[in-house]
């Protein structure tokens, strides 16, 4: 029996839709009054979690969607997993709920054994963990990581703060807030507060009016695909972006510390890039003395068909600091070498320093991903997949094109002509009994949990069917 | 019976130490788990599971009377009865197993959780929540709340222009803002890239990190006794809010807000009037500026009243809070200040259910038990032992403020030296308390603290200042 069908004998057993619209009546009437006390405007529709099972979210009135969205990316082992069930009633969770500590101040008795937990999943050459609460936030920890470093190699790791340095920084100017930088790519998405917004580049909206660094970008590549046929232009793009990234460590008016970038660009329109990619700029962040952070927030935990998408790349020496959140459902991330912590007490600090309740879910979730050996199958579900929409490529070339993510199981996406058609498209799969979610302009991106198998690949399938004659 | 009793009948009856702190097995403790993060910040190793009410117990064995309280997070002490019970709730286990993605698929229950919780509390003025994760994050929310709302009525609520869409994306104007945050000198506001901007305290909070190159007012350095210097604070707190009002109106760029703590707290527990805060209001509402006050560390009911800016009567646009509700977040008025268009304001959780339900448990012990009113008298009763000691050792014991904010009290020592010394043997003695500023000593119990912990509080530290 498969892991689903064990752990969700009720799991239905395909969609229903009962409402003409989705939200329907109770639906509408719910966002409604959630506007009254909560933003609503970005709202799909009310979920009832309780009754959602595995691969199906229901809402509240009654609709029951195969999930291919999954919280923007974030659910990895089906709603109300019994394991996780477990987990979330154990004592130590219980624990952690009740008496949430100042980590950094105050740690429990059992939080090295949570820290240990934990680290046997780390990305290889990883050993060691830094815990934050979100995506946004565990990037940005990740910055100040790389900025306490650098300066601190620049001032000699046992040297004293000067006095200038410790007089300006009351000020927010240099020296004692160095004009100092982390090169992002160009449509890549790392969060939405001030640092984190500075380094996303995928879309006006995400970065409108907010105050930001004045930090460098180069290109990531834009490939042809399919693949196979366009390997010659592929390595060109390749050759041309990093490039781009040296021009950058040469003439950039202050400084780069750091290199920030996704194994795959996912709110960015899901792109992906080479080996000889990440090699490549492994490559130039050594020759320029910077640190080289994968934001694995989307990415990350198992998605890809492996724990840790970077790993494919075999980027050599790995990369310096690691981010993860999301399906993790604990934010933070993963490094090597300490020197990364600070030679002080303070300088990487805040109040919680992360939540044992979340670090507690990561390695309940990594566990039940290992010990059930839920990756293999989810690859082959994903060569499935990427088959049977290569079909309907092939059939509906007017409304699909880039099919990728081939070989990263159900990591997939493909294009539409336009926003609107996009638009249209995700309406009538809704309708149809399908969850899933778009990125960038006109790309639609498959973003199921771990436990995705080849029936709900189906059922996906022959929605599509349903739907795309129809546009 | 009273509220520490019928909540922990099990409670310590008084501290009980039978090792130095960090004893042994803290020590050992440490030392390995220092291999996989960093201790360099870690007071001892925490016995969760023994820890009871107002007493925090190590891994030694040793029970002392906790009046810093997780860094002033902790309201109803530790392993409280009613937590427990919304702990292993199925609401809890469902909350924690499908954590959605709540701007987009909120749950059926989340309305009514924040109905009954938060929002039962939200402060005068302000109607609506939007959630966060950290104190950082919260204020960081807050900022490109106020940012957002002030570019939107500069542009006159229309659309993006092309030539905004396009330099945004390369972190130029007109599309990335000039408008800044002001702050207050000595204020502690996070420590993430946009809150730590705004942080003052201390250098080591910031050295080394690109920062905003944003505009800062000072704080009145109010004298104590107050009635003893009456018109030198009011002149103090004059000066400050003329400051302001210069810095507002020669800034180069606009000041699209003002953050503010009702009490300083990280930077040393520096309390202002009213009038003070009234003058903020005055001034950001004739200005055009958005005032944020942060409760971050004051609000959850410490201070006798649920917020601590409910004392000054003043009606900020923004409040953020965190910490003690262990939810994160702001409240605000304006519906404005969600954005103006979706999507603005937004990350993959906006927030966590299972921290709203342990916050709307909270507040509902805060009502049933009257936690408020017990925070106000047994502040008054805890301000009035250590205005006993400050006049015994009145050349140690200095600038005693927090008179009639329940808890949020505080004193000086005349050197750091001296008030990690006093630090120090109060750990000894039993009781864990915790420091501010360069010579503070701040008071952060739970609202469980009653009359006889503040017995055990005062003999502490009036012992301990016999030491020093
Ligand atoms: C790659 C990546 N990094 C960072 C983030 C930000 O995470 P959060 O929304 O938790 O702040 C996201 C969110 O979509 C992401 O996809
Ligand atoms: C007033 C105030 N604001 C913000 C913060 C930051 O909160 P956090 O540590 O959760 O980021 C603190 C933390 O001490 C605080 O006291």
């Amino acid at each position: 029996m498969s892991y689903t069908s064990k752990c969700f004998p009720n799991e239905p057993a395909g969609p229903s839709v009962v409402t003409e619209t989705i939200p329907g009546p109770k639906g509408k009437d719910a966002i409604k009054s959630l506007g009254e006390v909560f933003d609503n405007r970005c709202t799909y529709f009310v979920a009832d979690y309780e009754k959602s099972q595995g691969n199906y979210i229901i809402d509240v009135d009654g609709n029951v969607l195969l999930d291919a969205y999954c919280q923007v990316a974030s659910i990895a082992l089906g709603y109300n997993n019994p394991n996780l069930i477990k987990a979330a009633s154990s004592d130590k969770m219980i624990r952690a709920i009740v008496d949430r500590p100042a980590l950094g101040n105050f740690p429990g008795a059992d939080f090295e054994q949570l820290q240990k937990d934990l680290l046997k999943h780390a990305p290889k050459g990883q050993t060691l963990v830094w815990n934050g609460l979100s995506g946004a936030d565990a990037n940005e920890l990740a910055f100040k990581a790389v900025f306490f470093n650098y300066q601190s190699k620049k001032r000699g790791f046992d040297k004293p703060f000067t006095t200038e340095e410790e007089e300006t920084c009351m000020s927010n100017q240099a020296p004692g807030n160095p004009e100092i930088a982390i090169l992002s790519f160009k449509r890549a998405f790392h969060g939405r507060l001030f640092a984190s917004g500075s380094v996303t580049r995928s879309k006006p909206v995400h970065k409108m009016d907010m105050p930001s660094f004045q930090w460098p970008t180069a290109d990531f590549p834009s490939y042809k695909y399919p693949l196979e046929s366009n390997e010659e232009f592929n390595a060109e793009e390749d050759k041309r972006c990093l490039a781009i990234v040296e021009e950058r460590f040469q003439n950039w008016k202050c400084p780069i510390a750091g290199v920030i970038v996704e194994p795959v660009q996912s709110e960015g329109g899901d792109n992906h890039a080479s080996a000889t990619f990440f090699q490549g700029l492994r490559d130039i962040t050594l020759k320029y003395g910077a640190k080289l952070i994968i934001d694995e927030v989307q990415a990350g935990c198992g998605g890809t068909g492996i724990m840790w998408d970077h790993e494919r790349y075999n980027i050599t020496p790995p990369p310096d600091l690691v981010t993860f959140s999301k399906k993790m459902q604990s934010a933070g991330y993963w490094f090597h070498d300490p020197e990364f912590i600070p030679n002080i007490p303070y300088r990487q600090f805040n109040t919680w320093c992360g939540d044992p309740k979340g670090i507690i879910m990561a390695a309940a979730i990594c566990d039940e991903i290992k010990d059930n050996n839920l990756l293999e199958p989810l690859r082959e579900t994903g060569l499935y997949f990427y088959s049977q929409l290569e079909k309907l490529q092939s059939q509906y070339p007017q409304f699909i094109t880039n099919l990728r993510g081939k070989g990263k199981a159900c990591f997939l996406a493909f294009d539409m002509p336009s926003g609107s058609k996009r638009a249209e498209f995700i309406e009538k799969m809704k309708l149809a009994g399908i969850n899933v979610g778009g990125c960038a302009e006109v790309g639609v991106r498959l973003r199921p949990g771990l436990i995705f198998e080849k029936k709900h690949v189906d059922i996906f399938i022959s929605a599509m069917e349903k739907v795309l004659p129809t546009l | 019976m009273s509220i520490s009793e019928t909540y922990f009948p099990t409670e310590p009856s008084a501290p009980e130490i039978k090792t130095a702190i960090p004893g042994p097995v803290s020590k050992a403790k440490l030392e390995e788990l220092s291999t996989v993060y960093d201790t360099k910040a870690a007071y001892f190793v925490t016995d969760y599971y023994n820890s009871i009410g107002n007493y925090i117990c190590d891994a030694d064995g040793n029970k002392l009377l906790d009046s810093y309280c997780q860094i002033s997070s902790i309201a109803l002490g530790y392993n409280n009865p009613e937590l427990l019970k919304t702990a292993h709730s199925d609401e809890m286990a469902v909350a924690l197993c499908n954590r959605p993605a709540l701007a987009c698929f909120p749950s059926t229950d989340y309305y009514d959780i924040l109905k009954k919780g938060l929002l039962s509390v939200a402060p005068k003025g302000l109607d609506k929540v939007c959630t966060a994760h950290t104190g950082s994050d919260a204020n960081e929310m807050a900022f490109k709340a106020a940012l957002m709302f002030q570019a939107n009525k500069k542009r006159g609520n229309k659309p993006f222009t092309e030539e905004e869409l396009t330099s945004v994306m390369e972190n130029q104007l007109p599309g990335t803002s000039d408008m800044v945050i002001l702050s207050f000198e000595k204020a502690f506001h996070g420590r993430l890239f946009g809150s730590l901007s705004t942080t003052r305290s201390k250098a080591i909070h910031k050295l080394d990190i690109p920062a905003f190159d944003w505009p800062k007012a000072p704080f009145p350095a109010l004298k104590y006794p107050l009635d003893q210097f009456e018109a030198e604070n009011k002149a103090e707190e004059e000066r400050c809010l003329k400051a302001l009002e210069e810095t507002i109106k020669n800034y180069p760029s606009k000041v699209a807000a003002v953050i503010v703590e009702p009490v300083q707290s990280e930077g040393g527990d520096n309390h202002a009037s009213p009038a003070f805060f009234q003058g903020i209001r005055e001034i950001t509402k004739r200005l055009d500026v958005i005032m944020i006050i942060d409760e971050v560390q004051t609000g959850g009911g410490g201070s006798g009243k649920m917020w601590l800016h409910e004392h000054y009567d003043v009606v900020p646009d923004i409040m953020t809070f965190s910490k003690k509700m262990q939810n994160a977040g702001f409240f605000f008025s304006e519906a404005g200040l969600a954005g103006d268009q979706p999507f603005r304001q937004f990350n993959t959780w906006c927030g966590d259910p299972s921290k709203a339900l342990i916050a709307k448990t909270i507040i509902e012990q805060i009502k049933e038990k009257d936690l408020l009113t017990n925070a106000k008298e047994t502040g008054d009763y805890l301000y009035s032992k250590l205005e006993a000691i400050s006049t015994k050792y009145s050349g140690k014991m200095l600038n005693l403020r927090g008179k009639g904010r329940g808890f949020f009290i505080a004193f000086d020592l005349p050197t750091t030296a001296l008030r990690n010394q006093l630090l120090a043997e109060c750990k000894v003695l039993g009781l864990n308390i915790g420091g501010c500023g360069d010579m503070g000593v701040r008071l952060r119990p739970a609202l469980v603290f009653g009359k006889k912990h503040v017995d055990i509080l005062a003999s502490i530290v009036d012992e301990a200042f016999g030491k020093i």
